[in-house]
């Protein structure tokens, strides 16, 4: 396992709570624990940590955003959860099993759609579908799949192939395709960031009311600060890279019902808000001299509420 | 494209066309030099050309020749004379097995080597070595292992169709994109569907294009395979003009020989389509 | 009159020596009554022609398809050689007899004494003569195949193995041959050795190079027949009409057919007798015959000396003339050969005794000059020659344009001879040892008569009717100077101008 920070683990006193404490509450979905990810140099002698030491929760039912500039590890630290990149260090408990690679219990919302191109929207989805269930027939694939491209508002255009689609309708299949295997999990890699405001804007409020009625847990990286509160019941603050840390976490004071075009005017919303930026703005930089600064616990972040009280 | 475009253009064509044949046929006659003197009795054991004549055959003389070809093409004479559309069928049927032999090796060969980094390395000096080495250069080594001439025009043209097919099929397989293969990877495809749904269909363009480039090569070699080795095929023929220094013959062969290739091409250029995906 | 005789005729001659027992052979007796019946000395080409005249009707009136075995003068029986168990039957009887007696004159003052019946009785009492023959039919056995593949290069020198085809030669002795055109001699020596052709025309140098391993893999081949002497040229660009002279040669580019040909080695010869290093004074390159033309017309050559039609080609199209026959150098030279491996005739004895027969037959059709306007227009079709018929006819024929604006007669510009002379053999291993084709020591003798089948070539000539010359070898005077057969070394060494 890892090799434990110099630091004591007493409570944050900028934190009204622990990470540890909190998750105990429910079971966790996912649990990192002391994850690290390092390449080598170009030259090969020695080796850069993109982040090291990350431990946080995600719990069932949860939506849980990481937000950081680029160059952080986020896509990396997604793709380690995806199993399609492996972990220089620290472990991943997905479901009660540790992730040794790729699985259907975790689909992938990538950044790029990544569609395949050669095929039509019904057909991306079948291929998933199959791959789910090899058993079912043509029929039981097609109705499976005609239920999610309905569910993302594709209806009509299930025979149109990616080329054919604008990027919002392309990613609205990339999610159909995700949801339509019933993943346990949803990894989603800032699967809106492609797109323009409005039609990113849809997308949100789509996936939100899914995920609401769905229950589903999912993990999403983003550097959109309203798209995170919109969406989140949480958000992990990552520092920048090499050497990213996870800084605090953020608990989203703002209601369960909150939708895009209320979220701004209840209370919390810019107490959150400012919080995010002046993280992403300053202390993502100097988060090297907080830590020496203070009690810092990698294994229990700090977790903060901020709200307008 | 409009139709108005497509008519323009094909009438720019028909005057190109035009203005190429009078200018031959303008050129042929200005060969025509004047008539030597020469004594009848001599005279009657010479040719056209000593008297004075060209051997430059005019367009409509050569029209002729592609008609009297076209309107009877499958004539047997003997093993030596043989109708165009007999020869054509020859060398076609030859280009078909070498190339189809070498799509059978080359793209699951190129798959492999794709897939893996270290194959590609280690494969790359053989087929750089090999890839520019000229497949008439093959012919005396295939005449003396196979041991048959025909055999040994067959494995030319597979040895020249190979190389563009390998290194497009390497290229193609190994230039997949990545968030393709991560999809199909968290799906948890099966290697094969893998191979057959995901690979196949992202390289298929770029093998199709490295097929259409060996083709076209193909049917470069087979017509100088077989002036080579002799017997049958479009390239026996030509050598069969040209061994009576018959420029018409030639001309004819090379009209039906660029008609041939044009129609390969275009059947490859069909299937390409078929494959092509926008991203 | 030879082996298929009636031996129990006794008015038949049956023996290989000659009737009156005066003579060593039908050729020498045969000889001397030509001798003494004309004055006229013998013809160039050392026999045959005057044998032939003495010998029968033979050739002058038959036509292939039809009695195949000339007649004798006394009308005597002699089977069909399409009926095969005859043939065989006459031949045991002819060996029997021929055992039996010790000259042809003891033989037929038997037979005239008892009769025939009775002497075939007397025989048969201590040799079962029907015993024998059959199993000597058995022996001999069908035709192994009857369906061949015999390549040729389109020159008029190949002209008995086409013309064979067209005119019947092949169906006469029971063989379905295909011959296919070839682009040149490397492409029919490759074909041949892997078995593609049965039988091939090549260049009388070829199969010698071919058993020793130069320029190839060794591989035993024979040459069982010549095709044709005499019939090459050399030929040189117009430009080149005040040149005349060898000696002005000098930095001339030359081509020649192939590198074992006779082509080759005539044209070394000749300039080196002019005093030119044919590797340093001028340069030869060889060129497949069809591009010759071509080459002389872009002036990549400034001449060749090549088989015909090409170079009355390059008269006819006015590229070139003709300086010199090459019968002018050495009058009777060989030059193709009908050649096959010996892996062929160990494993089909009979096809190939068959294929030798039609050669031997066509090649004797060929020489008359009778038939040549004939051939001509056999062979001048696409699917042989593929060239003009005049031009052909003009080679055939020997009446020709020379380029110079004269017409010429040359009856013997031409000619088609099967007997393979070993003594052609060993000039052709001189020249290439001269030359350094061949390294070390040469066996010349031995490997001319293991390639030559001179003594197969007189059987068979003697089965189809015709008279071989009864020695293999022979002394030839080429440009002045003697070449003795028996003295191959000293020969080589003679040379001012050689490699070795």
């Amino acid at each position: 396992m890892n090799v434990m920070p110099s630091v004591s683990n007493q409570s944050n006193p900028a934190a009204e709570t622990t990470e540890e404490t909190r998750v105990s509450e429910s079971a966790a979905m996912i649990s990192i624990e002391g994850l690290k990810r390092s390449f080598p140099t170009p030259d090969g002698k020695s080796e850069t940590e993109i982040f090291g030491d990350v431990w946080f929760k995600v719990a069932e039912g949860e939506f849980v955003t990481l937000i950081g500039h680029s160059g952080c590890g986020k896509t990396t630290l997604l793709n380690i959860l995806a199993g399609l990149d492996t972990a220089t260090d620290g472990v991943i408990i997905a479901d009660g099993h540790e992730i040794i690679g790729p699985s259907l219990d975790r689909a992938v919302v990538f950044q790029t759609h990544a569609l395949l191109p050669w095929m039509t929207a019904m057909e991306n989805i079948a291929f998933a579908v199959k791959s789910r269930w090899p058993d079912w027939s043509k029929e039981k694939i097609r109705e499976h799949c005609q239920k999610y491209l309905d569910l993302v508002h594709l209806t009509g255009s299930e025979d149109k192939k990616p080329s054919q689609l604008s990027g919002g309708m392309k990613q609205r299949v990339g999610i159909a395709r995700a949801f339509s295997i019933e993943p346990k999990i949803l990894l989603m890699d800032e699967p809106f960031s492609a797109l323009d405001a409005l039609t990113r804007g849809s997308l949100q409020d789509e996936l939100l009311s899914i995920c609401r009625s769905t229950g589903q847990t999912v993990f999403m990286i983003t550097h959109d600060i309203d798209e995170a509160l919109l969406l989140a019941d949480r958000v992990v603050l990552m520092t920048n890279g090499p050497q990213a840390r996870v800084c605090e976490i953020l608990e989203n004071t703002l209601p369960k019902t909150r939708t895009r075009s209320d979220m701004h005017t209840h209370d919390n919303y810019y107490p959150m808000r400012n919080h995010l930026i002046e993280f992403l703005v300053n202390r993502s930089k100097q988060f090297k001299e907080e830590i020496s600064s203070s009690s810092y616990n990698p294994k229990a972040p700090p977790v903060v509420r901020p709200s307008a009280q | 494209m409009s139709n108005k475009v497509k008519l323009q253009a094909l009438m720019v064509s028909l005057v190109l066309f035009a203005v190429f044949v009078a200018g031959w046929h303008v050129w042929v006659e200005a060969q025509k030099g004047p008539a030597v003197d020469m004594d009848p009795e001599y005279a009657a054991l010479m040719g056209i050309t000593a008297k004075g004549g060209s051997a430059m055959p005019g367009p409509l003389e050569v029209g002729e020749a592609i008609w009297g070809h076209i309107i009877n093409p499958f004539y047997d004479n003997g093993p030596n004379d043989k109708g165009i559309g007999i020869q054509l069928a020859y060398s076609i049927a030859r280009v078909l097995t070498g190339f189809f032999l070498a799509c059978i090796v080359a793209i699951p060969l190129g798959f492999f080597i794709g897939i893996s980094p270290i194959f590609q390395r280690a494969v790359d000096p053989f087929i750089q070595v090999l890839k520019p080495v000229s497949p008439l250069a093959w012919m005396p080594l295939a005449l003396y292992t196979i041991k048959d001439s025909d055999m040994s025009s067959i494995f030319v043209i597979f040895i020249c169709s190979i190389w563009p097919m390998l290194i497009n099929t390497v290229f193609g397989v190994a230039g997949v994109r990545k968030e393709w293969l991560n999809v199909a990877k968290t799906l948890e495809v099966s290697r094969s569907r893998m191979a057959w749904n995901v690979i196949l269909p992202a390289a298929a363009p770029t093998i199709l294009t490295g097929m259409r480039i060996s083709i076209g090569i193909a049917w470069l070699v087979i017509v100088a395979a077989e002036m080579l080795v002799g017997g049958t095929g479009i390239g026996y023929f030509v050598w069969n003009e040209w061994n009576n220094l018959s420029i018409t013959g030639v001309i004819t062969a090379i009209f039906f020989i660029g008609v041939i290739g044009m129609c390969l091409d275009f059947i490859l250029a069909q299937a390409t389509r078929l494959v092509e995906y926008a991203e | 009159m030879g082996a298929l005789s009636d031996p129990f005729d006794p008015n038949s001659i049956l023996w290989q020596g000659c009737p009156c027992g005066l003579h060593s052979s039908m050729w020498e007796h045969q000889r001397a009554a030509v001798a003494e019946a004309e004055a006229e000395a013998l013809d160039s080409r050392y026999y045959c022609v005057n044998s032939k005249k003495a010998n029968s009707p033979a050739y002058d009136d038959r036509l292939p398809g039809g009695a195949p075995i000339a007649e004798a003068a006394q009308g005597e029986d002699i089977p069909s050689w399409e009926n095969r168990e005859e043939v065989v039957s006459r031949l045991v009887d002819n060996v029997v007899m021929k055992s039996l007696f010790p000259t042809d004159m003891s033989r037929r003052a038997f037979l005239r004494t008892v009769g025939a019946s009775t002497a075939i009785a007397a025989v048969s009492q201590f040799i079962p003569l029907d015993e024998v023959k059959a199993k000597v039919i058995d022996a001999t056995g069908p035709l192994e195949k009857s369906k061949l593949n015999v390549g040729f290069v389109p020159i008029t020198c190949a002209t008995p193995i086409i013309m064979a085809h067209p005119l019947g030669f092949y169906k006469k002795y029971g063989l379905d041959v295909d011959v296919i055109k070839t682009a040149g001699w490397a492409v029919s020596r490759d074909k041949s050795l892997s078995g593609e052709y049965d039988a091939a025309h090549m260049l009388t140098p070829m199969p010698l190079a071919i058993t020793a391993g130069s320029g190839s893999v060794a591989k035993p081949w024979t040459m069982p027949a010549i095709e044709n002497i005499n019939g090459q040229a050399i030929t040189l660009h117009n430009k080149h009409k005040d040149k005349q002279d060898p000696k002005l040669w000098k930095g001339f580019t030359f081509a020649v057919p192939f590198e074992y040909s006779m082509h080759n080695f005539l044209l070394r010869y000749y300039v080196a007798e002019a005093g030119l290093d044919p590797d340093k004074d001028i340069q030869i390159r060889v060129l497949p015959p069809p591009e010759m033309v071509a080459n002389l017309r872009a002036e990549n050559v400034d001449g060749y000396l090549s088989p015909d039609p090409f170079n009355q080609r390059a008269v006819y199209d006015g590229v070139g003339f003709i300086y010199k026959l090459t019968k002018e150098i050495w009058p009777g030279h060989p030059c193709c050969a009908f050649a096959a491996s010996q892996q062929f005739i160990d494993e089909n004895p009979n096809t190939f005794l068959a294929l030798f027969k039609s050669i031997i037959d066509a090649t004797a059709y060929s020489s008359n000059q009778a038939n040549r306007k004939e051939i001509s227009k056999a062979i001048a079709p696409k699917n042989y020659l593929n060239q003009p018929e005049t031009v052909i006819e003009q080679v055939l024929t020997g009446r020709f344009a020379d380029g110079l604006g004269k017409v010429r007669n040359e009856p013997d510009r031409i000619d088609f001879d099967p007997f393979p002379w070993h003594s052609m053999g060993v000039w052709i291993l001189t020249q290439m040892k001269r030359w350094g084709y061949l390294e070390g020591d040469v066996n010349y003798k031995a490997l001319a008569e293991q390639v030559y089948l001179a003594t197969d070539a007189a059987d068979v000539m003697k089965a189809v009717g015709q008279t071989p010359p009864d020695a293999t070898y022979a002394s030839y005077e080429i440009m002045g100077k003697t070449f003795d057969p028996m003295k191959p070394e000293e020969y080589v060494e003679s040379f001012a101008i050689k490699r070795t």
